[in-house]
């Protein structure tokens, strides 16, 4: 009896209904898109910071006395370490890239100079470094070793470009790259020449050995330091150091971007459920009618507004459903609009969505308890 | 008439107008606090870039290439061009001077070291001559106190930095750690054209290649290598503008409108252009780390910014426009009665239309006044900073509030055009 009631009460004020379920729909819609989009906003913008390049450096343990280094011969350490940092590697590790340093003379022609030459990965650099303009593009194999990237300064000084060769000396060793590409870095990098590191190695004579070991990790400060602190004690006898300059910036910077974010969703939700009240107490004045009459035949109040309010219910679920579907089409269309990446939509927004949405709507029948105080025949006689 | 009808609908039943007015005031102060904050946006989150440090780097144009790694160059001090300090006044001086936040010269220098009082031998170490907090002339008379307090923020110090011109040094956390070194000892420093007694006064921790050096006062570094006024490298803070389409272009193909609109934008292409013309003779150029993240960054968060607000006020008219919705369908026997009385459809929508928009402009008007207050919350909360008022702003939500009110009373109101006076006056 009740729920045929129900039916025919929903059946009966089909289009009055209907504008409730849109405007209820399209809160849901707003809140679970933002919702979503708030819960993936720290992640998507970590990545974004990855291009600040490297934010931990693994080297030799400089403070360790006796070890003969100077700033000019800095000491060296084993390759295999790389292996060893690639074995701990998690999903959040965005870029490794070994580094060894040899400030050798470059001739081109007849034109001689001191030159900072590091050997690397040079297809690994660029996911270590998408912040570099790299003309004509980067370089995509590291089997091809005869190839370089010139800085923009070295360019400059000695007249190089694409294609062209370039001798490399130190300490009786040769060795002759071809430029493929000229880098732009705004900073020391704009002075180097990147050779492939076995090219380095051969060129310093120093077989296997690396100067040190740049990470590119992806999370917040506190990630990264915990990522950095495991690194340490899988390698007692190196230093690993986490870059401050970018970690602590970072995570200011994201803490101030959420709270905006979330900010502004708070605001949203207050307004959207202001909407959806409005037109939930639209609905309860209308049923003025309904209730007189229905309590000249002898319904009971409790009866009466538990009718409404199961009515109210199936409409705010319905349109939480609804809403959470058409706000995670709009999470992606952001997400594609602001990040150009998809925004993963998050199953858990649903009961939220769907509870907020219920709740939204239950308080917006909240003048349904004026109903209790309806006079049939002051109802029914139209006043 | 007409105002008389308006007014004493107004007296009789204030109740009924406070949903709406309520709903509007809401709905707008949310509308003015998004909004304030969306404009304020870009330039606050600009400021907070500038906690990763300098985004400009200026070198001389120079004949031999400096052999730095690791932040350090190694080249001897007798090789290479150098910058001049007493030219540094002028970048206080460019079009966008307001935007230079800090600006910090550095001499590089090899040097030796003894501990004084434990008669160790010399050591190799770096010395770095910077300026922590320098005030420096500007050609207007004025004085622009700047340093690495601005341009390297996230430099960690245990104790004290040096002051300015006085005889001090910081050591690096590494190198203290290696050499034992603590706060109140004194380093005898040998650069290659002088020696220095200097007590320490602080540990600075960078995490990067500064740990295993000694910074100096630049005028003692200077002094040490009998370089008066003169440094290797400028990093440079500048407040920026994201780069967009109309700035990749080359500023020497654009056309003079182009070229006064990128001139006059705070582009970091055209900060540096701006430097250059006040430094003739050097080489600026964008730390593309910093300025690329910072860049992509603003443009992602703003971009969010914006379609959030656009919900925001959505979200605001919708509900303004339900409100207005139910307050109109609640007079339905009113209307009824006008209608019976000889009302047009006409003036019966132009009293409804008239009263709401009265209800949106003092609505509206309560609703600004209190999203200023909002937003000034939100500026503080977030940034730390409170927001500027934009009255600017006031016209555009008046506009809005009555925008909204109107639209949501037009839906109800061709339905009450419909209406027979009869049947609604019995009651059904």
């Amino acid at each position: 009896m009740f729920a045929r009631l129900l039916w025919n009460l929903l059946r009966a004020s089909r289009a009055r209904l209907a504008v409730a379920l849109v405007a209820l729909i399209s809160g849901a819609a707003v809140i679970s898109a933002l919702v979503n989009l708030d819960l993936d906003v720290e992640r998507k913008l970590t990545q974004e910071f990855r291009t600040l390049g490297a934010n931990i450096v693994v080297a030799p343990a400089y403070a360790l006395a006796g070890s003969g280094a100077s700033p000019m011969s800095p000491a060296l350490m084993d390759e295999s370490v790389v292996q060893t940092i690639e074995a701990m590697r998690t999903p959040a590790v965005i870029a490794v890239a070994p580094y060894l340093y040899v400030v050798a003379r470059a001739s081109v022609e007849n034109s001689d100079l001191p030159v900072v030459v590091a050997g690397t990965w040079l297809d690994g650099i660029r996911r270590l470094e998408p912040a570099w303009k790299v003309t004509p593009g980067w370089i995509g194999s590291r089997e091809e070793r005869n190839l370089c990237l010139v800085g923009r300064n070295v360019a400059r000084q000695l007249g190089l470009a694409p294609g062209k060769e370039i001798e490399l000396r130190y300490a009786g060793n040769s060795i002759v790259e071809t430029v493929a590409a000229v880098l732009e870095a705004g900073g020391p990098e704009d002075n180097q020449i990147f050779v492939n590191l076995p090219e380095a190695q051969g060129l310093l004579g120093s077989d296997k050995r690396i100067g040190l070991i740049q990470l590119s990790v992806e999370g917040s400060a506190n990630q990264i330091e915990s990522f950095a602190n495991r690194l340490g004690q899988a390698l007692p006898s190196l230093e690993v150091r986490p870059i401050r300059q970018i970690a602590d910036a970072e995570g200011l910077l994201l803490d101030r971007i959420r709270l905006l974010i979330f900010t502004m969703v708070l605001l949203i939700l207050v307004l959207t459920a202001l909407c959806v009240l409005a037109t939930m107490a639209a609905l309860a004045m209308e049923r003025r009618e309904d209730v007189g009459l229905m309590k000249a035949l002898g319904g009971s109040i409790s009866r009466i507004v538990g009718l409404f309010l199961a009515e109210v219910g199936v409409l705010g679920a319905a349109g939480g459903l609804l809403g959470y579907l058409a706000g995670i089409a709009l999470s992606r269309w952001i997400g594609e609009r602001v990040f150009g990446a998809a925004i993963t939509p998050r199953l858990d927004v649903l009961p939220l969505t769907v509870a907020l949405t219920v709740g939204v709507a239950l308080a917006g029948a909240m003048p349904l308890r004026l109903l209790g105080k309806v006079r049939p025949a002051v109802i029914l006689r139209g006043d | 008439m007409f105002a008389r009808l308006v007014a004493e609908s107004f007296a009789r039943n204030p109740r009924r107008k406070l949903l709406t007015a309520a709903a509007l005031v809401l709905g707008m102060a949310a509308a003015t606090a998004t909004l304030t904050v969306a404009l304020d946006v870009g330039d606050r989150l600009a400021r907070e870039f500038r906690s990763f440090g300098a985004n400009l780097l200026v070198e001389p144009q120079s004949d031999t290439l400096p052999l730095e790694f690791g932040g350090v160059d190694y080249r001897p001090v007798d090789q290479g061009a150098f910058l001049s300090e007493t030219d540094l006044g002028w970048l206080k001086t460019i079009f966008w001077r307001h935007n230079i936040v800090g600006f910090t010269p550095f001499l590089y220098l090899p040097g030796q070291m003894t501990i004084e009082h434990r008669g160790g031998k010399l050591s190799q170490v770096t010395l770095i001559g910077t300026w922590h907090q320098h005030a420096v002339p500007v050609p207007d008379g004025s004085t622009f106190t700047t340093g690495l307090s601005a341009t390297h923020p996230w430099w960690k110090i245990r104790g004290q930095w040096f002051s300015d011109g006085k005889d001090s040094c910081v050591v690096g956390a590494a190198l203290a750690a290696r050499e034992g070194i603590s706060i109140g000892e004194v380093l005898e420093l040998h650069g290659s054209s002088s020696a220095l007694s200097l007590p320490v006064t602080g540990i600075v921790s960078t995490g990067q290649e500064e740990d295993q050096a000694v910074l100096i006062p630049l005028s003692l570094a200077q002094d040490l290598t009998g370089q008066r006024g003169r440094f290797r490298q400028l990093y440079v803070s500048a407040l920026t503008k994201p780069e967009d389409a109309s700035s990749q272009k080359d500023p020497a193909t654009m056309t003079p409108i182009e070229y006064d609109r990128w001139f006059c934008s705070p582009y970091i292409s055209s900060i540096s252009h701006q430097i250059q013309q006040v430094l003739p003779g050097t080489d600026v150029r964008p730390i593309r780390r910093v300025a690329e993240t910072e860049g992509r960054i603003l443009t992602r968060v703003g971009a969010l910014l914006w379609l959030v607000t656009l919900a925001a006020l959505v979200a605001a008219g919708l509900a303004v426009a339900a409100t207005s919705a139910t307050t109109v369908l609640e007079r339905r026997v009113e209307v009824g009665l006008m209608k019976a009385l000889g009302a047009t459809n006409g003036l019966v929508a132009a009293l409804f239309l008239a009263e709401q928009l009265m209800l949106a402009v003092a609505g509206g008007g309560i609703g600004f006044l209190l999203g200023l207050g909002l937003a000034r919350a939100f500026g503080e909360s977030i940034f730390g900073v409170p927001s500027a008022p934009r009255v600017i702003l006031l016209p555009v939500i008046l506009a809005l509030a009555a925008l909204v009110a109107l639209t949501g009373s037009l839906v109800p109101l061709r339905r009450a055009s419909h209406f027979q006076p009869a049947p609604i006056l019995r009651g059904e």
